[in-house]
């Protein structure tokens, strides 16, 4: 009855044992599983209905123009319009480059530690690499707003400002940035720090699982150890290192705490990197409680709404990519 | 240029053509690469390391020196004056972290059973992709869930909403983590108990349980350490309470005469602070103390949560070596 | 660096014996042991490798021989705290030397394994990956090396049309040719093969026993097997290891000779049991 994962047979001869020899108390037992089982099934559809339910009201006034660019930043309490875009271009623009700061890093860290840390270290360092999955959200917050946004992002968003004025680069880096610092790119780089080790984690198990002929067949013709990861593993993990990239943007996309506490909270109607802003997570967190009235209130509720479909999305899109990691081993195996 | 592909028989000597040893300057090249791109990985792993030893130096740092033992045991003064604790957050740390317990644990465990027994059914297939999907779902996405589901139909804020938010982020790694452990026990045992005749119900909670149990607790409790640093769930759900103070209510509703349970549910159903969530409001706050406040919480909070993991590694690390040792 | 073991007149006389034309050895170990930190793996090894031949190296499991094979390119240097007492040489230079560079030793000495593992790319990148990490870039050149490495290894003709399907999509025994075929395309001069054919089936391991004649013109080819008939057929000279009677689990070796004198007239007890199936 114990199946693998990856085993997609089940053993005929115990499953019609099970079947005939249905005990008492054994018809109650299966029922109930199934019972409970189906309930979570429920869970995850219900927390969709539900966001579809509640944010009615908001649906019915705003259509689609919901979530498309706007050219000005409407979500405005005051006059009742609600346009999520600037939230979504929060979103995107925090997630997408905590990726690109975060994949080289993960990718070095995954390397090092799957393929040329000695093995005493490689318990160590890789456990401290988890450690930092475990810090909660808002300590990464706290420590964001008073400890690493003076040190090192208000002193890069000044730099960059200076870029502001080369043409070209104008629309993203125009400053000046907040003397606090709180800005896109600070949560562009809390994120990073905060999804390496997931990426880190996924990235390392793909290599370890690549079998050693792998390597050995490459050394013996000559390669040496960079040619050897480069040309053979990676290729090799492809599905499974993009699996781990899409579960980081998954993580990036829904982070809330820690991004709310460093992002500006407000909206200066610019592009720019180096201007506060919000992301989804981050306007619902900070306005829902003084949410003036119910359509602002139904309004935040879409933007949970949006948010669960992007991420769901995502999630089937990281599934995907690892079954096919699945198959690629299982045929590659069997010669 | 070309290898002489002669086949002669004998002492036939190939001539070989000459690109590949005369190849040498390339080599140096090569050799220098992959000294980079070496270099380059140990570069990427300090890199990491570097916030990780940053934030734990600092909040230990700054929350160290404005730790005292007050913080432990009062509750909160009025804003403005100094001193004062975090008491009540303790409090609500400690009761959302059980009701999400009492609210995740069993769903979670029976939920894996199904699905180690019919993991291909549709059902089984199912649940396992709900369970990966929900553990996708933003966790303020869940606050938002409970809050329709919870408050705004009761039309009050509580530690029960606020413990079933938790309990629903508990949910899938406790279903991942308990399928996983009942994966390991040998089949033989599950055989060995239904040749003797148990029915299904018993052999599972009597003997694959059990055998699981350990690893399936290390799940729960880094589950539960997870859900002990939790805000954003409970910004809608818990709300915050800085008046709250569990024995005081109990006793309260005790005077007035209800019941044992009666006074319990009395207990939480009110809105309660959890430590995360003082440590966001207190960041922000306008009053200096407040902040040392917040870096001491910062404190608390990442010992505890810190501690727990480790423990719960190191107890794998010792059991999985003690197997091994078998 | 121990002194030469046993003056060497077995191998001078061996070679003799052998085919007086043959007097070049592309390789020579003397005295070579082997060990895994502490442990010793292999003792006492003294034989050569005749240019042109084929080697084998038999018996029982669990002997060394895939240790011993692995320190003639110097694969051991990728168990953590290995190391090497005693001489290989490759033309005369000692490959153990310190100025000398794994890389190099690695393309001129080739390697196939007992299980074919191909890389999961195409059968053309498969071939050409050696050649890519020199530098050859223009498709034409990649074209001719991999055609002539492809023929080589007996296998063109049945993939010239599936060039960029990818390898794991062959046969066992196409995949091993197809591993045979990779190590040629960097043209190495020495091929050791560890248990080529035991992954295969009986059709297949022919195919690759009548490669092996044809490939021992242009090469030299060591190989473990521990399948005697197959080391009878197929080598010249045979090397017979066996676990050292001093009871460490180090593997020595026994006896060195051409391959007609170990299976009629050994000159050592053991081989004569092993050869007979008395145990192995």
């Amino acid at each position: 009855m114990l199946h693998s994962r990856t085993s997609a047979q089940a053993t005929p001869d115990i499953l019609i044992r099970l079947r005939k020899s249905l005990k008492h108390g054994d018809r109650i037992w299966n029922a109930g599983t199934a019972a409970i089982a189906t309930l979570v099934l429920v869970l995850v559809f219900s927390i969709g209905a539900m966001l579809w339910v509640s944010s009615e009201a908001a649906r019915k006034q705003f259509g689609l123009g919901f979530v498309l660019p706007t050219a000005d930043y409407a979500w405005n309490p005051v006059t009742s319009n609600f346009q999520a875009w600037p939230f979504i271009y929060g979103t995107l623009v925090t997630s997408l480059l905590a990726l690109v700061l975060a994949v080289p890093v993960s990718l070095g860290v995954a390397i090092f530690l799957a393929e040329l840390s000695p093995a005493w270290l490689r318990g160590p360092v890789g456990w401290m690499i988890e450690l930092l999955v475990a810090i909660p959200s808002v300590i990464y917050g706290l420590w964001g707003v008073y400890v690493f946004l003076p040190a090192f992002v208000r002193p890069l968003g000044v730099f960059l400002g200076v870029l502001g004025s080369v043409p070209g680069f104008q629309s993203i880096f125009v400053g000046p940035m907040p003397e606090s610092g709180s800005s896109l790119l600070a949560a562009s780089f809390v994120l990073a720090i905060m999804i390496t080790p997931t990426i880190t984690a996924i990235t390392r198990d793909v290599f370890l699982a690549i079998s050693a002929d792998q390597r050995e067949a490459s050394l013996a013709l000559g390669a040496t150890r960079a040619e050897t990861i480069l040309r053979v593993l990676v290729p090799y993990g492809g599905s499974g290192i993009l699996g781990a990239i899409v579960l980081g943007l998954g993580r990036a996309l829904g982070e809330t705490m820690a991004v709310t506490m460093v992002i500006g909270n407000s909206l200066m109607g610019s592009y720019s990197l180096l201007q506060p802003g919000y992301s989804m997570a981050s306007v619902v967190a900070s306005q829902f409680l003084e949410a003036t009235d119910e359509l602002h209130l139904t309004a935040l509720i879409e933007v949970g709404l949006v948010l669960f479909f992007i991420t769901l999305l995502l999630n089937i899109i990281a599934r995907w990519l690892v079954s096919r990691i699945d198959r690629q081993s299982s045929r590659t195996a069997g010669a | 240029m070309s290898t002489t592909t002669a086949g002669i028989a004998g002492n036939a000597q190939a001539v070989p053509s000459q690109r590949f040893s005369d190849a040498k300057s390339g080599l140096a090249s090569r050799h220098a690469t992959n000294l980079a791109v070496q270099a380059v990985a140990v570069l990427a792993t300090v890199l990491a390391l570097i916030p990780l030893l940053w934030i734990i130096g600092y909040v230990i740092y700054q929350g160290g020196k404005s730790i005292n033992v007050e913080l432990f045991t009062e509750m909160p003064r009025p804003a403005g004056m100094l001193g004062g604790g975090v008491l009540h957050s303790i409090q609500g740390t400690v009761i959302l972290t059980l009701l999400a317990s009492i609210f995740a644990i069993p769903p979670g465990v029976f939920a894996a059973f199904y699905v180690v027994y019919w993991p291909n059914t549709l059902l089984g297939v199912a649940v396992r992709s709900a369970t990966d999907i929900l553990s996708g779902v933003p966790s303020i996405v869940i606050g938002l869930f409970c809050y329709a589901l919870l408050v705004k139909t009761t039309g009050h804020y509580s530690a029960l909403a606020g413990g079933v938010a938790l309990a629903i982020l508990m949910l899938p790694t406790i279903i991942r983590t308990t399928e996983e452990m009942l994966k390991l026990v040998p089949r033989t045992l599950y055989e060995a108990s239904a040749a003797l005749g148990a029915p299904e119900w018993k052999t599972s909670l009597s003997v694959m349980l059990p055998t699981a149990l350990n690893g399936i607790a290390t799940g729960v409790i880094l589950g539960m350490a997870r859900a002990a640093g939790e805000t954003a769930p409970l910004l809608f759900t818990a709300l915050g309470n800085d008046r709250f103070n569990a024995p005081q209510i109990f006793r309260g509703s005790r005077a007035l005469g209800a019941s044992v349970p009666q006074a319990l549910f009395d207990v939480v159903n009110q809105p309660v602070d959890s430590l995360p969530l003082t440590l966001y409001k207190y960041a922000s706050h306008p009053s200096p103390d407040r902040v040392e406040q917040a870096w001491a919480t910062a404190f608390v909070l990442l010992v505890l949560v810190l501690a727990i993991n480790i423990m719960a590694r190191s107890w794998v690390a010792r059991q999985t070596a003690k197997q091994r040792g078998r | 660096m121990s002194s030469h073991e046993p003056p060497r007149t077995l191998p001078e006389a061996a070679a003799l014996e052998a085919a007086p034309e043959v007097t070049v050895n592309k390789m020579e170990l003397s005295s070579l042991a082997v060990y895994y930190g502490s442990f010793r793996a292999v003792v006492g090894v003294t034989m050569f490798v005749p240019l042109h031949q084929i080697t084998a190296i038999i018996g029982p499991s669990g002997c060394g021989k895939s240790t011993l094979l692995r320190s003639l390119n110097r694969m051991n240097d990728l168990v953590p705290k290995s190391r090497i007492e005693g001489e290989v040489r490759l033309d005369g230079a000692d490959i153990y030397a310190p100025a000398v560079d794994v890389v190099d030793v690695r393309r001129r000495v080739g390697m196939v394994f007992q299980r074919p593992n191909p890389f999961s790319k195409s059968v053309f990148e498969n071939v050409s990956f050696g050649p890519r990490l020199y530098g050859i870039k223009r498709r034409r050149d990649l074209d001719e090396i991999v055609e002539q490495s492809l023929r080589q290894a007996f296998l063109w003709e049945e993939v010239k049309d599936k060039l960029h399907q990818s390898g794991t999509a062959l046969s066992g025994g196409q995949q091993q040719r197809l591993c045979i075929a990779r190590a040629l395309a960097v043209e190495p001069e020495v091929i050791l093969m560890d248990e080529p054919c035991s992954a295969l089936d009986p059709i297949a391991t022919l195919k690759i026993e009548e490669l092996l004649q044809d490939l021992k013109s242009r090469y030299t080819i060591v190989i473990v097997t521990h399948n005697m008939q197959q080391a009878a057929r197929v080598s010249d000279h045979t090397a017979m290891m066996m676990l050292a009677e001093d009871g460490s689990r180090a593997g020595t070796m026994v006896e060195f000779a051409i391959t007609n004198t170990i299976f009629t007239n050994p000159k050592d007890q053991r081989t004569q049991d092993y050869v007979e199936g008395r145990f192995g």
